[in-house]
């Protein structure tokens, strides 16, 4: 590849000098490269005389008589100094360096100089993440790279992380990077309906040789109207030239959850759930039983292991690269499980030196065994576990009809235990759950294109690469008739089927010339196609005539209820651009960008748009004036564009009728009001920026600003319209994304036996929504214009009253109280009073209902991460912190765990107000109040902390064997080993008194912050070994 | 030269052949396939009976929570609604206690649902009225049908603002001049008609009342009679008795009532409506649920108030406030659509706990009796009220016990409490008893919502089979802000115009 890119450098020969001189041909070459390396630059040392080599790496340059070396360097390769002898032949053959390599960077349908580029690309080594323990790569990019931001928001394996690339770039459409593998978009769409299945987590992360995220427009303005919210580039790995290598890795560990509920025993149950009632007037219902902690039923030290295999080599014509890989994680959540095969197979050949094919080809398959997560539901595993009595134990061994748990005969709910009552909402016996309900969901993807290229003349190439990523993915999920779920219905078995596919054709002509010496140019064009369909149906059957029938499939006739449903959509995407590049002297640098794309989502004469990108860059550092000992290199650049966000929905213009059936028959129901005039949302990208070596420092800096106009918004009507779900698709609104980015890289010490290299990247960011229709409300969040995005909004919390233990929330300036006293002869003693911080005690005054207000933003304003790595002798470390901070979290885990029912309560409860004059934040127990004591329906400032935190990701040790002991030992069979041992995520530095600051139970843009029975992150021990052969 | 040129040749070919391929592509004018565009949604029979179907369907499986589920307003959520807001039964979980201890506000789900799916419903029978003189002049409909269909939908456009006047408005016999509900006539399938709708006000709840009469005069001109899972003649009728009692339009109702007579009749076993598939002598109207569609397992009623010892989950049981009154007779038959358990009692009018069939029963003949029995009543023909009540009183009591008799219930006032009493116990769980608690406390018969038992302090059955003291809460009284529903905050938040009033004493 590189070879051709940088390939078509005219040979120019040098000024001819007065003195006596003579010419020095020759060839260079590399052991990757040995056909010769085009485009290496050829240098008298101590003077300007210099030249290229030409497409077969062959090099003619006449020399003053008097010339002792010359230098040759080419990216890529270490430079190197050679002697001249008498010969006038000098051939070369260079080395690779590895260090270098990354240099060279992706950016969109072709490459280009890492010191050339002007725009704002972070690059991400893969060989830092691909031996961690994790389900799909891109959760470990977190802190890797400045702006760009990944939260994993639980411990669920399968849900896919959160990537925000420079803050929240859309309200309601996908705020997603683009995701591109090998050149072809990849269809990013979650197939399953029942449990979390992230479609990044099909890709093994040991396939991927280079990650590169294009932040800002101009790097983005390639990819048009898909770079809204960034793109993130992935290359996989390919072979190059020589014997066959081949190279095994495994890790093997454990999964943890890095914390738990801090739950009430079952005594402390007894006496708190009774004082809840006895403060109403109730009778007491718990008894003293066992102490049970039901989280010890859905938390489990979870084993986990990976392994992958590849083979790469080749011959100068043909290179191949085949991988196999294969890795099954449980997470800490019984019975969350998450395993994939992966097979790839990446070969290129050149036909000749003129015509070049390759092929990528990968398939995995991934099953995921999920469970019910849901916060609020029933059988949801964490609401269930934090929920359920701890005075009651699990097991009946005498109770065989529910496989000896605790239920209740009629299978309705958990057993009493000693107790007069069973836990609120009858909540289900977790264990049988876990033990009887499935949920699998099992995708077959297949990724790979095919390419093949043509130098049409000197500097002028043609490519066309055809592109599929077809998803199979199918989901099974069977509830058992006795209990849980699956009981309502006399159990229920659901079998889904949604494949999606899509197919990406693009064409593209290259054209590299330098002319004049100093000029250089490197013109794109090209057009692209695109077509996604989007598959699906189900079969379900319920009222089964036999559990017997429903562990794995559906099987006929088993059940008395059968459903089946499914649906199609699809969408088109072209699109014609063009990337100008143009380079005097490698020191100032222009790009720009110009791109046409069409969408099938909108409607006929608005489904056209035009976005265009451009930026500038100033190497100081090659001017002539620029004489600095301590700066080597110092670029300046400046970026400006429009791009899009095709991400809106499928037809998102569209409107009228879809089938429904009810009741009373199959009919057809209105859906969707159409739009015809709904626009492309398109986003205005700022950058300016500024890269340099300073010593051994290599720092970077950008500021950036992003201006997101016409925000297609699921725009909220008044419900008594009755629109369709009370939403028109509507360009309203405007919002900016601005922030600074730094990164400062640098290698500490250096010596013989030790080195120590640092890394270090921090962003700040604000965001601000700048012009709205109206706030857009959900039941926790608020955004509104002037604010950033997703506040929490509610109700905010004055106190319990110390003469009482009233919970005390303002009510505009003022305080009012909810009285908590018992009603007399049926009147109602329980509204709302004035509080009179004179005479607390004084409920005589009633008092206006509690109002909400503004209570803290829910993205973090900082955040970054630090790398440290160290190698003695043959021990290698990393350690790996990151940092985020600047939001606000509700805790609404905590909020249900002080409900006043019958349920299980969180331990601080016991701090609850108990008389007169008592200083506490937890009101006077009383039964089913908790409505008006917690404010249930909105965020509650007693809840809302700070989000800031410091978390050690990834501690690594390895010790790599001495090569003599390895050449001694295995007659050299084996070229390489190193043993490692890592823990992720062992610590974190919080002020969050949650389980951690990072838990989030919805990952909209609108609705944000909310920790609300997440399940804990995972911690993860492993050991592992690399190897190569 | 000639190679040269050769070459060039070849080159430029297989350029323009990839150009020429690529352009030929056309990807994106695509269509939905899941979406029949408006233009074409009315361009046959077939489609407007689907069409019609489809607001049955919004009818009965609505909004809440921005996913069709749990039956709002009428498959299920009207009856758990209606009868949570009252006292006759109770609630045992946290799923109704927002309604049942009314700590209801503007962002709470239930009152949120209600007024979100009856709108939904409204705005889809609105667009299709509209689309019915269009289709008839095209010749796609006869004048017959489109009458038809028009007086079904008018019928269905009544009902469902009749029951936003009883959550959400005061009720017509306090003041008529108190601010009712937007009433909806026109439809909005348009960008351009939101504004039009925003601008909408709520009226007055004697505006709001004129209109439903209106509608249903229409109505009762243009519908054909029917069977009972489609709006009919005499589901109209049977409607204009409940809402001219709303009005205390006493001969009104009477007038209505004599249409009826004759051509329903009360079933002689009480539990006949709900063991008839919905089709006895006594059932007018219903909202059909079946296997396929129905309010689900977290909605529907035999789910939801069912015994868990037959498969419901029971989280409503009957209160024993009801269970215990003296009105009711011990040996009343209606006592047996009902089951008990260790931990109270249920109704069993629902039955289908497994694939929630049930027809969620809106309108039956008994209701128009005892609207015409209190309407006489308060009319001061004792006599005529007393016969009328024991029609639905008698075939329920043993044959030993004595029928009501105008002597023995002694004046005019007992004779009313008397019908109101039998309403209690003969539509028990079928969420008509905050209407008359909106009504009567209009009328000042009654002070708002009265004492209730406890939320969740019923956990034993002897709480009904003893004298055990039974915890009263949630009493409100007719003058609190919480007697009636708050707007939904996002009804206000969202009109970019000028948003209506909300309900006083809300944020």
């Amino acid at each position: 590849m590189r070879k051709f890119i940088l390939s078509l450098m005219i040979t120019v020969i040098s000024v001819m000098s007065v003195m006596a001189q003579r010419t020095i041909t020759g060839k260079v070459s590399a052991v990757e490269e040995p056909e010769g390396i085009p485009g290496v630059n050829i240098k008298i040392k101590d003077s300007s005389i210099g030249t290229v080599t030409n497409l077969e790496g062959e090099y003619s340059l006449v020399v003053p008589d008097d010339t002792q070396f010359l230098i040759f360097s080419f990216v890529g390769f270490k430079s190197k100094e050679v002697a001249l002898t008498n010969s006038s032949t000098l051939n070369v053959v260079l080395d690779l360096d590895v260090k270098l390599l990354n240099e060279v960077v992706i950016v969109g349908y072709g490459t280009q100089e890492r010191r050339e580029i002007t725009g704002s690309v972070a690059s991400i080594k893969s060989e830092a993440i691909e031996n961690l323990m994790s389900p799909s790569f891109e959760s470990q990019f977190a802190g890797r790279a400045p702006g760009v931001q990944v939260t994993t928001p639980s411990g669920v394996l399968g849900q896919r992380p959160i990537i925000r690339i420079r803050g929240v770039n859309s309200i309601s459409s996908n705020a997603n990077p683009l995701i591109v593998i090998d050149g072809v978009p990849v269809l990013d769409s979650d197939r399953s309906a029942i449990v979390d299945s992230n479609p990044l987590a099909n890709i093994n992360p040991a396939d991927i040789s280079s990650y590169e995220v294009l932040k800002d427009g101009s790097a983005s303005a390639i990819y048009g109207s898909r770079a809204a919210n960034g793109v993130i580039l992935i290359t996989t790995k390919r072979g190059s030239t020589g014997k066959a290598k081949v190279s095994y890795n495994t890790s093997l560990g454990v999964n943890k959850e890095i914390n738990r509920f801090e739950l009430l025993t079952g005594d402390q149950f007894v006496s708190i759930a009774n004082e809840k009632r006895t403060n109403a007037g109730q009778s007491p219902l718990a008894v003293l039983g066992t102490n049970t902690d039901w989280q010890d039923m859905v938390f489990r030290a979870g084993f986990t292991q990976q392994h992958n295999l590849s083979i790469s080599g080749g011959s100068d014509a043909t290179k191949y690269f085949f991988s196999l890989g294969f890795t099954d994680q449980e997470s800490s959540i019984i019975s969350n499980d998450l395993s994939r095969y992966s097979f790839r197979a990446n070969l290129n050949h050149s036909v000749s030196n003129r015509v070049r094919l390759g092929t990528s080809l990968s398939y995995s398959f991934t099953e995921i065994v999920g469970l019910n997560v849901g916060p609020g539901f029933l059988s949801g595993v964490i609401y269930n576990a934090t929920r359920s009595l701890p005075n009651v134990p699990i097991y009946d061994s005498e109770n065989i009809a529910f496989d000896g748990f605790n239920v209740t005969p009629n299978g309705s709910t958990t057993g009493f235990g000693n107790n007069l009552a069973g836990p609120d909402n009858n909540i289900s016996n977790i264990g049988f759950v876990i033990q009887n309900n499935e949920y699998r969901n099992r995708v077959h993807r297949m990724m790979g294109n095919a390419f093949a290229e043509v130098d049409l003349l000197q500097g002028l190439t043609a490519k066309t690469q055809i592109g599929v990523d077809i998803t199979l993915a199918n989901d099974f999920r069977s509830l058992d008739p006795r209990h849980g779920d699956g009981r309502g219905s006399n159990g229920d078995v659901y079998m889904g089927y949604s494949p999606a596919s899509r197919w990406n054709w693009q064409n593209t002509l290259n054209y590299q010339t330098v002319f004049a010496n100093d000029h250089s140019l490197n013109i794109t064009a090209g057009l692209e196609y695109q077509f996604s369909k989007f598959y699906n149906f189900f079969g379900q059957g319920s009222d089964l005539s036999d559990s017997f029938y429903r562990k794995n499939n559906l099987i006929s006739g088993s059940f008395n209820d059968q459903f089946t449903g499914g649906g199609y959509t699809e969408r088109g995407f072209d699109s014609y651009f063009g990337r100008f590049n143009y380079s005097y002297q490698g020191k100032y640098l222009a790009s720009f960008t110009l791109r046409n794309d069409g969408i099938s989502d909108l409607a006929a004469g608005n489904k056209r748009g035009t976005f265009y990108g451009g930026s500038i860059g100033w190497r100081l550092s090659a001017e002539n004036f620029f004489n600095s000992d301590l700066i080597s290199d110092l670029k300046m650049r400046a970026s400006f564009a429009e791009v899009g966000n095709t991400e809106i929905g499928s037809f998102a213009a569209f409107g009228g009728y879809s089938p429904v059936l009810g009741g009373a028959g199959a009919g057809i129901g209105y859906d969707r009001i159409a739009n015809n005039q709904l626009q492309w949302e398109t986003s205005r990208k700022l950058n300016i920026g500024l890269d340099m070596n300073i010593g051994a420092v290599t720092i970077s800096a950008d500021y950036f600003k992003n201006n997101i106009n016409g925000l297609i918004l699921e725009a909220p009507t008044i419900p008594s319209l009755g629109v369709p779900k009370n939403k028109i698709n509507q360009n309203v609104g405007s919002m900016t994304n601005s922030g600074l980015e730094l990164r400062v890289m640098s290698k500490v010490l250096e010596n013989e036996s030790f080195s120590w290299n640092t890394d270090f990247n921090i962003t700040f960011i604000s965001n601000k929504v700048n012009s709205l229709v109206q706030p857009l409300s959900s039941a926790y969040n608020r955004t509104v214009e002037g604010k950033s995005i997703a506040q929490l909004y509610g109700y905010q919390w004055a106190g319990v009253n110390t003469a009482n233990g009233n919970p005390m929330y303002y009510s505009g300036e003022g305080i009012v109280q909810f009285n908590l006293e018992q009603d007399i002869d049926g009147k109602n003693q329980k509204t709302w009073r004035a509080y009179d911080p004179e005479n607390p005690a004084n409920i005589s005054v009633l008092g206006d209902f509690p109002t909400r207000d503004f209570l803290g933003n829910t993205l973090p304003k900082w955040q970054g991460g630090w790398s440290n790595s160290f190698k003695f002798g043959q021990f290698d470390a990393e350690i790996f912190t990151r940092f985020s901070g600047g939001n606000y979290i509700m805790n609404e885990s905590l909020r249900g765990l002080l409900g006043q029912g019958f349920s299980n309560n969180h331990v601080s409860i016991l701090n609850r107000w108990t008389e007169s004059g008592q200083v506490t934040d937890i009101p006077k127990l009383f039964t089913a109040t908790d409505q008006d004591m917690w404010q249930n329906s909105a965020s509650n400032s007693r809840f809302i902390e700070k989000g800031d935190f410091v978390r050690i990701q990834n501690i690594i040790v390895g010790y790599t064997l001495p090569a003599e002991l390895l050449a001694s030992a295995f007659d050299g069979m084996i070229t390489n080993a190193r043993f490692f041992a890592q823990v992720q995520n062992p610590f974190l530095f919080t002020g969050y008194s949650g389980l951690d600051p990072e838990a989030n139970q919805y990952s909209s843009q609108l609705q944000f912050g909310v920790d609300y029975n997440v399940a804990p992150i995972v911690r993860t021990y492993s050991v592992g070994l690399n190897v190569g052969f | 030269m000639k190679f040269i040129l050769n070459t060039y040749i070849k080159r430029s070919l297989i350029l323009i052949a990839l150009i020429g391929l690529a352009s030929s592509c056309d990807v994106i004018d695509l269509t939905p396939a899941n979406l029949i565009p408006d233009d074409e949604a009315f361009s046959t029979e077939p489609r407007i009976e689907s069409a019609v179907l489809g607001v049955y369907e919004s009818a009965q499986i609505g909004f809440y929570n921005d996913v069709v589920q749990r039956g709002y307003p009428f498959g299920a959520a009207n009856v758990e609604q209606g009868d949570l807001r009252g006292e006759d039964l109770y609630n045992d979980q946290l799923f109704y206690e927002i309604t049942y201890t009314g700590s209801y506000s503007p962002t709470s789900a239930n009152n949120n649902g209600m007024w979100i799916s009856l709108y939904r419903m409204i705005n889809r029978l609105n667009i299709i009225l509209e689309k019915l003189d269009p289709a008839f002049e095209s010749g796609l409909l006869t004048a017959d049908t489109r009458d038809n269909y028009r007086g079904e939908l008018l019928f269905l456009r009544a009902l469902s603002h009749h029951e936003l006047l009883v959550h959400f408005a005061r009720p017509y016999m306090d003041d008529p001049s108190l601010p009712g509900v937007p009433y909806r006539i026109f439809g909005i399938d348009e960008v351009a008609k939101i504004s039009l709708g925003e601008m909408v006000r709520r009226g007055t709840v004697g505006e709001d009342y004129d209109q439903l009469l209106a509608d249903l005069d229409q109505a009762e001109d243009l519908i054909n009679e029917g069977g009972t899972f489609r709006a009919s003649w005499g589901a109209v009728i049977a409607l204009k008795t409940r809402i001219k009692l709303h009005k205390g339009d006493w001969q009104g109702v009477l007038d209505e009532f004599k249409k009826l007579e004759g051509k329903y009749a009360i079933t002689s076993d009480p539990a006949a409506p709900f063991r008839s598939g919905g089709q006895s002598t006594d059932n007018i109207f219903s909202f059909l649920n079946s296997a396929e569609s129905n309010p689900g397992t977290n909605g529907a009623l035999p789910a939801m108030l069912g015994n868990p010892n037959t498969g419901g989950r029971g989280l409503v049981k009957i209160s024993p406030l009801i269970w215990r009154a003296d009105f009711w007779m011990v040996d009343d038959t209606r006592r047996k659509l009902t089951s008990s358990g260790g931990l109270g009692v249920y109704t069993t009018k629902y039955v289908d706990a497994t694939s929630f069939s049930d027809p969620n029963v809106i309108l039956r003949y008994s209701e128009a009796v005892l609207n015409a029995a209190e309407a006489s009543a308060r009319l001061n023909d004792l006599a005529a009220a007393v016969t009328l009540v024991n029609l639905v009183r008698d075939r329920s009591i043993p044959s030993t016990a004595a029928s009501y008799t105008v002597a023995g219930l002694e004046d005019q006032n007992s004779v009313i409490q008397a019908i109101l009493n039998e309403k209690r116990i003969e539509f028990l769980a079928e969420g008509k008893r905050f209407g008359d608690i909106h009504r009567l406390s209009g009328e000042g018969r009654m002070n708002g919502v009265p004492p209730k038992a406890s939320s969740r302090s019923i956990t034993n059955v002897n709480f009904y089979t003893t004298d055990r003291e039974i915890p009263l809460s949630h009493a409100i009284p007719y003058t609190s802000t919480r007697f009636i529903w708050p707007i939904p905050l996002d009804e206000i938040q969202n009109n970019g115009l000028e948003p209506i009033e909300q309900n006083p004493g809300y944020f």
